[in-house]
């Protein structure tokens, strides 16, 4: 009991233990943040390949697979499976609607084609589309558009009250104390090719605003030309459905517009004040198609309004893929339907060639492991196979054809994920050297703390204490400050990992006021070394000096930093994703803190052993 | 047949090493107290009292000798032998104090208490608390030794000393780093434990201790002997007893 005692006084009676506390604690959070980012970002390259393709993939590349929708009911037919969908994957040139003028940038880009419901079925495209209504920056120009498109109907509509709503909403911070009468006046003053510029101002404050200045009339007359002015979702179905006012669209990875970037808070930034919201302009896309025997064949170009945008979060993808209905990307492939014609007398019809899909994924119902469907899906097309044996484009034989893969997304993602474990591993094995490090400091610091309290030991001993209790003390003393420092350092891991990307967006624009507050704390803390320094004691004003330096150093650094436009350490395009992981891998973190608290015992225990057998009548006599 | 005397130590021989050099301190030094009486021993600095009395309670083991106290024999005796000896049969006072700076005094007084074979917490609560009490320091308890003067201090030893209720008390210069009337006032306290019966052996060169032990010894050449015009004195086979 007594030991319980004095460790809890030798805990909170001096400076020295929390030392020891401190540098658990950053060892444990060290090892934590480090573990849980690379665990993250090992579980976002396996999860973000099973959102995005579902859990098995079926791939032929170029030529395609004919009679793909037999071969989907074939699966879908299975009580394994939930559902299975088409793609065609190809690459093509995206002609961008930036900059101003006649010469636009033109982007690279993975095209798939997919069945927009189908696709949402196996993979997480639902959740993935951007927008759900134009955003708020985006709207006054939308509305621009508009009344580009529709102006003279709006014009037409409005009637003197709304004139008089869209003055005073819009004079209202302009002119003061304007009476109805001086507005309608004005109103009526104004010519017709002011009210766009009014109608426009509106607009700034919200879909709601404008609705109410416009009046019915009018406003079905804009929405007439734009229904996604309406709000409601309809941008985000538009979206689903890769449709924008009944003609087909695509949905472009919400990194492939050089327009968007992402703000410190994570919100998407469209540039010059939502002009380029991409979904606004019909885009121009080519490939170039390759016929069977792999020769080029005449690019195809085809002009679609974009619908919406994606975000996966991989930003390789965000930063490459563009979605479109398949059947339009079966036409820019020539992997659409075709008649077969003898070669020598083109007016002979052979029969006729089925549409093909270059890959068809695969989702497995809830609790079928990936590997295990791989098997089913492996023998449903050995199925397929021997049911379209006969037919005139058979589809490839599985046995026969290299380039036909049926394989987990894992399996799919193999070179991505494989590096990414070896390097979490050697990550984790580096870092766990920490642990010695930690224990280094417990040793020094408990052999320092055994040193003054040698008289102690021989009083305790002198009472009766046996040499047992009095390693007992120290090793609890060693637990006490291994359980603390491992709380405080998952505390501290958990609170870093989880605002990573508030931390790291910080350092990439760092504001001002934390590089003057720690120069200004820096200060103060010379100051009050130099007030507290009696009889000109060396000691707190070096400290204080060192204190100076520190902060102050820190702080202007933090200001050059901000000078020099900040630091990107998580570079999207190196690690896939925009955003780095922010959640702990907590069985990785309770290991560590276990580890921890083991060290901190093992450590203590030598000058525990040292301690208990120092001579009591010695200990005694120590001064 | 008489009763065996409280304690008995006899042939006792200690030598310290310093180097090369060997430095016998206590040679074929013998003793016995009976219980209830109060022996000071004189001797001058260096002169192996302290060394003696360490020996007697059981905190360091005699080169050759025996040590026994009521009917224990511990000079030879293992390491847990020599702690429950000083848990149970013994009580140090020391000059210096010695207490444990991050307790309070009551903690400090039934640390003893906590040891293994000690009284328990309970028991010495109550101990400790009744021993602060009758030595003036009922006020103090939750008072750090820091901020007690020397006469509190050593009070609040021999309230820890005393705590698990000893069958001897051993005190090294109890006054010694104390003024003259504080340390009047400890002797006084010293006097009342051992008029209501307890055994002491104090160390000392302080000859006010002297006049109010029982029977006076001197250590000289690493041995007992009686000095020269003082009182109480006894001798057996040539050595002190």
């Amino acid at each position: 009991m007594y030991q319980f005692l004095l460790t809890a006084r030798y805990l909170l009676s001096r400076l020295t233990p929390f030392l020891a506390v401190a540098a658990v604690a950053l060892c444990v959070a060290l090892v934590i943040v480090v573990v849980s980012v690379m665990s993250g970002f090992l579980n976002m390259v396996r999860s973000s390949g099973q959102t995005l393709m579902g859990d098995v993939i079926v791939s032929y590349p170029v030529r395609g697979i004919p009679w793909y929708g037999q071969f989907i009911d074939l699966l879908e037919a299975n009580d394994d499976i939930h559902a299975a969908t088409p793609v065609i994957d190809t690459w093509g040139l995206l002609r961008m609607p930036y900059p101003e003028g006649d010469s636009k940038e033109n982007e690279r880009v993975q095209i798939w084609g997919i069945e927009p419901i189908g696709f949402a079925k196996v993979t997480g495209f639902g959740e993935a589309v951007k927008w759900a209504d134009i955003p708020p920056a985006s709207l006054p120009h939308l509305v621009d558009d508009a009344l580009a498109a529709n102006g003279d109907a709006v014009l037409a509509a409005l009637d003197g009250a709304a004139r008089g709503r869209l003055l005073s909403a819009t004079a209202a911070d302009q002119v003061v104390d304007m009476s109805t009468a001086q507005i309608e006046h004005l109103a009526q003053s104004l010519e017709d090719g002011a009210w766009p510029l009014r109608i426009r101002m509106v607009a700034t404050d919200g879909t709601d605003a404008l609705e109410a200045a416009l009046g019915a009339q009018a406003w079905a007359a804009l929405i007439q030309a734009d229904a996604r002015l309406a709000g409601g979702g309809r941008a985000g179905q538009d979206g689903l459905t890769l449709q924008r006012d009944g003609r087909p669209a695509m949905v472009t990875g919400i990194h492939v517009s050089q327009a968007n970037r992402r703000d410190s808070k994570g919100q998407t930034i469209i540039a010059r004040d939502g002009y380029w919201w991409l979904p606004r302009f019909e885009l121009t896309l080519t490939t170039l198609p390759i016929d069977a025997r792999g020769g080029l064949l005449e690019p195809e170009s085809i002009a679609l309004p974009v619908a919406n945008e994606f975000s996966s979060g991989v930003y390789l993808v965000d930063k490459t893929r563009v979605l479109l209905p398949l059947d339009m990307v079966q036409d820019l492939t020539h992997l659409d339907a075709a008649e077969l014609v003898d070669p020598d007398d083109p007016t002979v019809l052979l029969g006729s060639d089925p549409a093909r899909a270059t890959m068809v994924l695969v989702r497995g119902v809830q609790g079928t492991t990936p590997d295990a469907l791989r098997e089913t899906v492996r023998e449903l097309y050995m199925d397929f196979e021997r049911a379209m044996a006969g037919s005139q484009s058979p589809p490839p034989i599985l046995d026969l054809s290299p380039s036909l893969g049926i394989r987990t997304w894992e399996e799919q993602n193999a070179s991505l994920i494989g590096p990414v474990e070896k390097e979490r591993e050697l990550m984790r094995t580096l870092f766990s050297i920490i642990y010695l490090v930690c224990g280094a400091l417990i040793v020094a610091i408990f052999w320092a703390i055994v040193y003054e309290k040698t008289r102690d030991i021989g009083i305790l001993r002198s009472i009766g204490a046996p040499r047992s209790g009095i390693v007992n003390i120290f090793l609890l003393y060693g637990l006490a400050v291994g359980v603390l420092g491992s709380t405080l350092g998952v505390g501290l891991g958990w609170l870093i990992t989880s605002n990573i990307n508030v931390i790291h967006d910080a350092l990439g624009d760092p504001p001002a006021w934390p590089g003057w507050l720690l120069i200004v704390v820096g200060v103060a803390l010379l100051v009050a070394g130099i007030a507290v320094s009696h009889r000109q004691q060396i000691l707190p004003v070096l400290l204080g000096s060192f204190a100076l330096l520190a902060c102050a150093g820190a702080g202007v650094g933090l200001l050059l930093l901000r000078q020099a436009g900040g630091v990107v350490i998580w570079d999207p395009a190196v690690y896939l994703f925009d955003q780095a992981p922010n959640t702990v891998d907590w069985p990785a973190a309770w290991w560590t803190a276990l580890g921890a608290v083991v060290v901190s015992v093992i450590a203590a225990s030598i000058p525990a052993a040292h301690a208990a057998d120092i001579d009591p009548v010695k200990a005694l006599r120590y001064e | 047949m008489s009763e065996r005397p409280l304690l008995e130590a006899s042939g006792l021989a200690r030598t310290f090493h310093l180097g090369r050099v060997a430095v016998p301190v206590l040679r074929d030094c013998s003793l016995q107290v009976e219980a209830g009486e109060w022996v000071s021993m004189l001797g001058a600095s260096g002169s192996g009292k302290s060394t003696l009395l360490h020996l007697l309670g059981g905190l360091e083991r005699p080169d050759a000798g025996e040590i026994r106290i009521a009917d224990v024999d511990f000079g030879a005796a293992k390491s847990k032998v020599l702690d429950r000896v000083r848990v149970e049969k013994v009580g140090f006072v020391f000059q210096f104090y010695h207490l444990l700076p991050e307790l309070n005094v009551l903690e400090n007084a039934m640390l003893p208490s906590l040891m293994p074979f000690g009284a328990g917490a309970a028991v010495g609560r109550r101990r400790a608390l009744e021993l602060l009490d009758r030595f003036g320091l009922s006020h103090r308890l939750s008072h750090r030794p820091r901020a007690l003067s020397g006469g509190e201090r050593q009070r609040t030893a021999l309230a820890r000393a005393l705590v698990n209720e000893p069958r001897i008390l051993l005190a090294d210069e109890p006054t010694g780093n104390l003024d003259a009337h504080t340390g009047e006032a400890i002797l006084d306290v010293l006097s009342d434990l051992h008029a209501s019966g307890l055994t002491m052996i104090t160390v000392t060169h302080d000859p006010s201790i002297a006049e109010r032990a029982d029977r006076v010894l001197e250590l000289a050449d690493g041995q007992l002997r009686v000095p020269v015009g003082l009182h109480g004195v006894s001798t057996h086979n040539g050595k002190a007893s």
